[in-house]
């Protein structure tokens, strides 16, 4: 049990999913302004004392990235220079963590160049939920606790898909086969494949279905949303092939550009998404969409790691 | 001094034959020049005169505001300098200048120095003050509101945080817990900044009139802090007729020692602005005015114009106590918020600003002209390159520029 009590930040990346975790604690969010000067410079202004306290700081990569990014880690630095015990980063979406490798001459590795910053910044420990790829743990020096989507993604298959055992898991790229197999080991069901040739960046070509899904409620699994040029084209083969309804369950739905508009325009029946981005805007306009609560699975991450339990139990259950 | 056009030979003895200009080219290979997205007209000026081209890049952003950044030249065992100053969006521009230095990293540059006209976060957070100008002692803490106001105006900190306040205390019923001894604090993140710049990579800084000289001290790495008062002064001489009989002004008291170097250097008088807090109970300050202006031309020098209320005061008062005239030479101009009415509708009569920083060509207000620093940069990109001293940058019996 530690004798230090937990503190939690917020910036204005999403202080809902925020809120909800304090509440979830039963502790009220720490007072926190973070503003911008008149030149667009950064202004954090901590309301309350971090003294020798156990501080986390909510925020996701989303929406302005690079100004959540400077907020958080002017956020990190206050708390560091102002005596916090440890400092955990709780970025539920980790920014940038598509640029993961040098795929082509002189690109940056930007989650490498994240990582370094986040801990140059002061930051303790970092938790987030489902990298892009769980290599970019070791990006960092510092602990990171990785959790996975894929506990409250089952409970939703159970409880909100009718038909759920007649269903079929199918994975959009290859890349993400690891990911919807233990999905479907989990849920003794069915897997396929969509294997795709994409020529340019978000911009996807021929489709390929590898596997048989003739009669069945396709569920396509990915972690990232971002043009939904994929999840589309992948409803339409399935629907071509003979699926009876396609879902679509994602991680994080970054839902940028078009993505709203395709969504509407294509056969999935619904796009489940996680709340580690906010989306009550495009919950207006787009009747498809349905949110997924991750904040316990966060609340309980923050209180084992405060009180110094193991956090393995978030790995195969949905705290409830 | 603007026409001195693509570089010229004068500062090297010998060299006409044909092997040196060989090997000179060769170097010159070896120097590769990029330019952020901050401010793409000084990186073609400083190139201009280097005699290269600027490094080809493509900047953009993904659909999800990610930066995104491409180099399409080697710069494999070369000499890489990075041009973006601290401005317009401030964040999305150092995430920027913090990603292309890592690219070159990563990619095998032999060296990356980094030019930032003006550094940001450069300044310490002053106390937000209240509408009237005293500041505001106590700062109560405000929880965060849901969802956040959308703050794309460029709002002085001071009004956003009134705002807030406002906004909370209609929402909080419950009565106040006893004061709890917390002084509120603004984070100052000029050591961040410097960490984050020496983490990505960037071996070297040059930048131009810091705010605090001491900045210097938070990077492990050279920092070359150039400094724009030769260009000034070469202005004054050249621009301001009779500028023997003006008078150097500064603001405010920390700016005396920037001023009363260039007042003396040029031989003139000095005058001073006093920010005198007579009573700590109301919080009133008064401008007080040091030294004799009656009659006079009145030259403000101060290092940045951010809102403007500074110079803008400083000008009321300058007039008030009998000046004939008053101009402002700043070195950086960031003109935000409503800074660009307060100076058409201030005593000021003119601005010279510095292009450390683009202005927004939707300026068009007669008051405001700049000069040229591109010359200063070029210099200490191609002194770096070659491995030869910056001293002459700082000294101002130097007319080169």
């Amino acid at each position: 049990m530690a004798d230090n009590s937990i503190k939690i930040f917020t910036g204005n990346s999403h202080p809902e999913l925020a809120k909800l975790v304090a509440n979830r604690i039963g502790i009220d969010l720490a007072k926190v302004v973070v503003a911008k000067y008149s030149n667009q410079e950064t202004s954090v202004t901590i309301g309350e004392s971090v003294r020798d306290e156990d501080v986390f700081i909510i925020q996701s990569g989303c929406g302005e990235i690079n100004d959540n990014l400077m907020e958080l880690l002017i956020m990190i630095n206050a708390c560091k220079t102002a005596s916090a015990r440890r400092i955990t980063a709780v970025i539920p979406c980790f920014p940038y963590a598509r640029q993961d490798k040098k795929d082509k001459s002189r690109a940056p590795i930007t989650a490498k160049l994240t990582a370094n910053m986040l801990t140059v910044a002061g930051a303790d420990h970092v938790i987030t939920m489902d990298l892009h790829a769980s290599q970019i743990q070791g990006f960092f020096n510092i602990p990171v606790d990785n959790l996975y989507c894929e506990p409250p993604m089952i409970k939703y298959i159970c409880t909100k898909i009718d038909n759920w055992k007649n269903a079929i898991i199918v994975s959009p790229d290859a890349g993400g086969a690891k990911r919807a197999t233990s999905i479907a080991d989990r849920l003794n069901l069915d897997f396929a494949l969509i294997h795709k040739e994409r020529k340019k960046a978000n911009e996807v070509s021929r489709m390929v279905l590898v596997g048989d899904v003739r009669d069945k409620i396709a569920i396509l699994v990915d972690d990232m949303a971002d043009t939904c040029g994929t999840l589309g084209l992948a409803a339409k083969t399935l629907v071509e092939n003979g699926a009876e309804k396609v879902y679509a369950i994602v991680a994080h739905g970054i839902l940028s550009g078009k993505a709203i508009k395709v969504i509407n325009e294509s056969v999935i029946e619904k796009l489940v998404v996680t709340n580690t981005i906010p989306h009550e805007d495009k919950m207006a306009i787009c009747p498809k969409l349905d949110i997924i609560d991750i904040s316990p699975t966060l609340a309980e991450a923050i209180r084992r790691t405060h009180n110094g339990e193991s956090v393995s139990y978030l790995f195969s259950h949905v705290p409830e | 001094m603007i026409l001195f056009g693509s570089f010229s030979f004068p500062f090297y003895p010998i060299f006409f034959s044909s092997s040196f200009f060989f090997l000179f080219c060769l170097s010159m290979r070896n120097l590769i020049v990029f330019g952020g997205s901050s401010h793409p007209e000084l990186t073609a000026a400083i190139c201009r005169r280097l005699g290269i081209c600027p490094g080809k890049t493509k900047l953009s952003k993904f659909s999800n505001n990610e930066t995104s950044v491409e180099m399409h030249e080697s710069v494999r065992e070369r000499d890489v300098y990075i041009v973006q100053s601290g401005c317009g969006h401030v964040n999305d521009n150092l995430i920027e200048l913090l990603v292309m230095i890592n690219a070159c990293k990563i990619a095998s540059a032999k060296r990356i120095t980094v030019v930032v006209p003006y550094f940001p976060y450069s300044r310490q957070a002053d106390v937000p003050f209240k509408p009237s100008g005293a500041p505001l002692t106590k700062l109560p803490p405000a929880t965060p509101k849901y969802p956040p106001e959308p703050s794309h105006q460029q709002e002085d900190i001071a009004k956003q945080v009134l705002r807030r306040l406002a906004q909370t205390s209609l929402q909080d019923q419950k009565p106040e817990e006893p004061k709890n001894r917390y002084r509120e604090w603004v984070a100052r993140s000029g050591r961040l900044v410097a960490d984050l710049l020496t983490c990505a990579g960037a071996d070297h800084i040059i930048t131009m009139d810091l705010h605090d000289a001491q900045f210097q001290g938070f990077f492990d790495c050279p920092v070359d802090n150039l400094i724009s008062k030769p260009l000034m002064i070469k202005y004054i001489r050249l621009h301001i007729p009779n500028y023997q009989d003006a008078v150097i002004v500064s603001p405010d008291a920390g700016g005396a020692k920037r001023a009363t170097s260039v007042a003396d250097r040029l031989c003139m008088d000095f005058a001073l602005i006093h920010k005198e807090r007579r009573q700590i109970v109301t919080q009133k300050t008064d401008l007080m005015l040091v030294g004799d202006v009656r009659g006079k031309v009145c030259i403000l020098i101060d290092d940045i114009a951010d809102t403007s209320y500074t110079i803008t005061k400083a000008a009321k008062m300058l007039r008030e106590n009998g000046a004939t005239k008053v101009i402002a030479l700043v070195s950086h101009a960031l003109l935000s918020a409503n800074a660009i009415e307060n100076i058409d509708q201030s005593a000021l009569d003119e601005l010279i600003v510095s292009n450390s920083i683009p202005l927004d060509p939707h300026i068009n207000s007669p008051k405001i002209k700049v000069f040229d620093v591109a010359p200063i940069f070029t210099e200490a990109i191609r002194r770096t390159h070659f491995g030869e001293s910056l001293s002459m940058l700082f000294d101002t019996k130097h007319d080169l520029l």
